[in-house]
């Protein structure tokens, strides 16, 4: 379905959602992030891109799984906790953190099914947000399979036409979120459609950064493990983890037990999130470090997102939306450090 | 909804704890039963996720065969925090237990053949089950031969056991260096290998241990003429979930808790050594 929204209609449309929870960017602190919408607060959609991707709403910070509760010298019990069904819609996604949520559910969806995961999914919808221009210097998606008008991952798809927005469904969720608002939009004008194409041309038409010969780019890192580039290019890396941190694909976690009473034993098995650019990520108790050096991390980070997963899945899990690179506080450049690798490579250096 | 989580354990009573190894290196068996009449049956090389609540979980191998239903051993090395709260268990606590997690051996491939194990301080435990499964089925196997060494007489685990195999498999043990009272061989387990020089013709090598153990075992069998695909090893890496999706263990492409651990040389050779 194919709707046109008046900006000043934007928070009708949200007022019309009762039976959803309403997320949408906000600016807050100095930083733009998902905020709750409440029906007398502003929905801006003006933001470049949030700092934090959307993944909280799927694959939260800090998940608990169960509780323990034992007296000494009896068995525990278990409580198992799992997070309630929700209806929540997110305004203003971009199509790179989408494309972000088909990667998360590769992750969790297949093979062994994360009943956490599928129950925060479910329930959530995405209202995206196609970008116009590149919302920031270090936006890739273009070169990485995506395009600033996807609507992979996304179950609305809007476009600012200046005053007004042109709103596409995607999927079902999304009919029914536009059949929820009803007459507050209009039918799209032939003039509507003349210039959601010509925006759309011309959103694409963007010069962007871009990975270089994207299709071989999977096949070229599995030759370039040993190269020395990886060395030297981490060498600033002073292993902060922002990078995954920020990323919108990135899934890595840790569990653990985290005790409120020590007799008696009262506590909780809980995820976090985990990072592999920690030393200690991948330390076997005995001292053993598989990826014990600043070069096997970041290779592991690049190789994860344009080689592994690509092996895995069939699609590179990085969605270009250049955060790593925006966010570093040392200057690694994920594009640099693709293109720089390859290079070598190809070029037998 | 929650307990259908996979990241739920199943309660387990421990009822056999026994001292392998004392010392520095100590290693620990255990054999817990489930409660509840919970379970679930596993094949050989698999690993299950343990938990002692309050202090964490750990991936670690099913020492017990397939056969034995009535409980799963696991033998354990103190090492890390986890392993060092299973090391103050005492017989009746109860552990979460979740798994089982991994592929396993292909013993139904090996049929008709010579098996020779070579496993190295607590990488007996991970090859244990397929010895003690093809001992018990002795009559689907040749010769079963088994080389095993510790750091010292002290470090042998199993040692009772390995006796009692004498029965029905070639068993050669080792220490590292000699020591008054030891009267096998005294040298690293891959110099043992080189020494009794088992044959590669109709057989299958199987072999875990610590990786620059693995490395020299994998370097000596093919020069007795193993083949890449005639060899076995188990990797480990840190795990936290066993599902493929906490992100450590991977090696390239494979995470070991999914698409391992069990290796065959010509498949593991072609990963990237990140182990």
């Amino acid at each position: 379905m194919e709707r046109i929204l008046d900006k000043g209609h934007l928070l009708d449309w949200v007022a019309t959602l009762t039976a959803w929870e309403v997320f949408a960017p906000g600016f807050q602190d100095g930083i733009w992030g998902y905020q709750p919408v409440s029906p007398s607060a502003e929905v801006r959609l003006e933001h470049s891109n949030t700092v934090q991707p959307p993944k909280n709403f799927t694959f939260p910070q800090r998940e608990v799984f169960f509780t323990y509760d034992q007296i000494k010298g009896e068995a525990p019990k278990i409580a198992p906790i799992h997070p309630k069904p929700k209806q929540r819609v997110v305004f203003g996604v971009r199509p790179c953190d989408g494309r972000g949520l088909t990667r998360m559910d590769r992750v969790f969806n297949e093979q062994f099914q994360d009943s956490y995961y599928q129950t925060r999914r479910a329930g959530l919808a995405y209202v995206g947000l196609s970008c116009n221009q590149p919302t920031g210097p270090n936006c890739f998606c273009k070169s990485v399979g995506g395009s600033p008008v996807s609507s992979e991952g996304l179950d609305v798809l809007m476009t600012d036409l200046g005053d007004r927005y042109w709103v596409s469904s995607v999927t079902d969720l999304g009919l029914a979120l536009l059949e929820v608002g009803g007459s507050i939009f209009s039918e799209p004008a032939q003039e509507d459609q003349n210039q959601v194409r010509a925006t759309r041309i011309a959103a694409v038409s963007h010069p962007q950064r871009a990975v270089q010969n994207t299709a071989v780019v999977p096949s070229v890192l599995k030759e370039s493990f040993s190269s020395p580039l990886w060395a030297a290019l981490a060498q600033p890396c002073i292993g902060c983890g922002i990078c995954t941190f920020l990323c919108p694909t990135c899934h890595c976690f840790d569990i653990n037990d985290e005790n409120a009473s020590s007799s008696p034993l009262r506590g909780s098995r809980v995820r976090t999130w985990d990072n592999c650019q920690f030393p200690d990520f991948t330390m076997h108790s005995s001292g053993h470090n598989p990826r014990g050096t600043l070069a096997s991390r970041l290779r592991q980070r690049v190789c994860h997102k344009f080689q592994y997963f690509h092996e895995n899945f069939g699609v590179l899990q990085c969605t270009g939306c250049g955060r790593c690179i925006s966010e570093c506080p040392v200057g690694i450049d994920i594009l640099s450090v693709v293109n720089q690798v390859c290079s070598a490579q190809v070029n037998g250096e | 909804m929650g307990d259908n989580s996979i990241y739920q354990p199943k309660l387990a009573e421990v009822i056999y704890i026994k001292d392998e190894v004392t010392g520095e290196r100590a290693i620990k068996t255990f054999h817990v039963q489930f409660l509840n009449g919970d379970g679930f049956e596993h094949a050989c090389g698999q690993c299950a996720m343990i938990s002692v609540f309050g202090r964490g979980e750990a991936m670690i191998s099913i020492a017990s065969p397939p056969l034995i239903k009535e409980y799963k051993q696991f033998s354990i090395m103190r090492a890390g925090r986890v392993t060092s709260a299973f090391h103050e268990l005492k017989v009746g606590d109860v552990i979460g237990v979740r798994g089982p997690y991994g592929n396993s051996f292909p013993i139904g491939d090996w049929h008709g053949k010579n098996l020779v194990f070579i496993g190295g301080g607590c990488g007996l435990a991970p090859i244990w089950p397929v010895i003690q499964t093809a001992v018990k089925t002795q009559d689907k196997f040749n010769r079963i031969s088994v080389f095993y060494g510790g750091r010292s007489a002290r470090d042998i685990m199993y040692k009772t056991e390995l006796e009692q195999l004498r029965a029905n498999a070639d068993i050669y043990l080792s220490v590292d260096k000699s020591e008054e009272g030891w009267h096998e061989y005294c040298g690293f387990v891959p110099a043992n290998i080189m020494d009794k020089a088992p044959s590669a013709e109709n057989a299958v090598a199987i072999t875990c241990g610590p990786p620059i153990m693995i490395k020299f075992v994998i370097q000596n069998l093919k020069k007795l003429g193993f083949s890449d695909d005639r060899i076995y090893t188990t990797i480990e890496n840190k795990m936290k979930c066993g599902l493929g999706k906490c992100g450590r263990c991977n090696v390239g492409k494979d995470y070991v808790c999914v698409s391992g651990p069990v290796y065959s040389w010509d498949k593991l050779k072609t990963l990237p050594e990140e182990y």
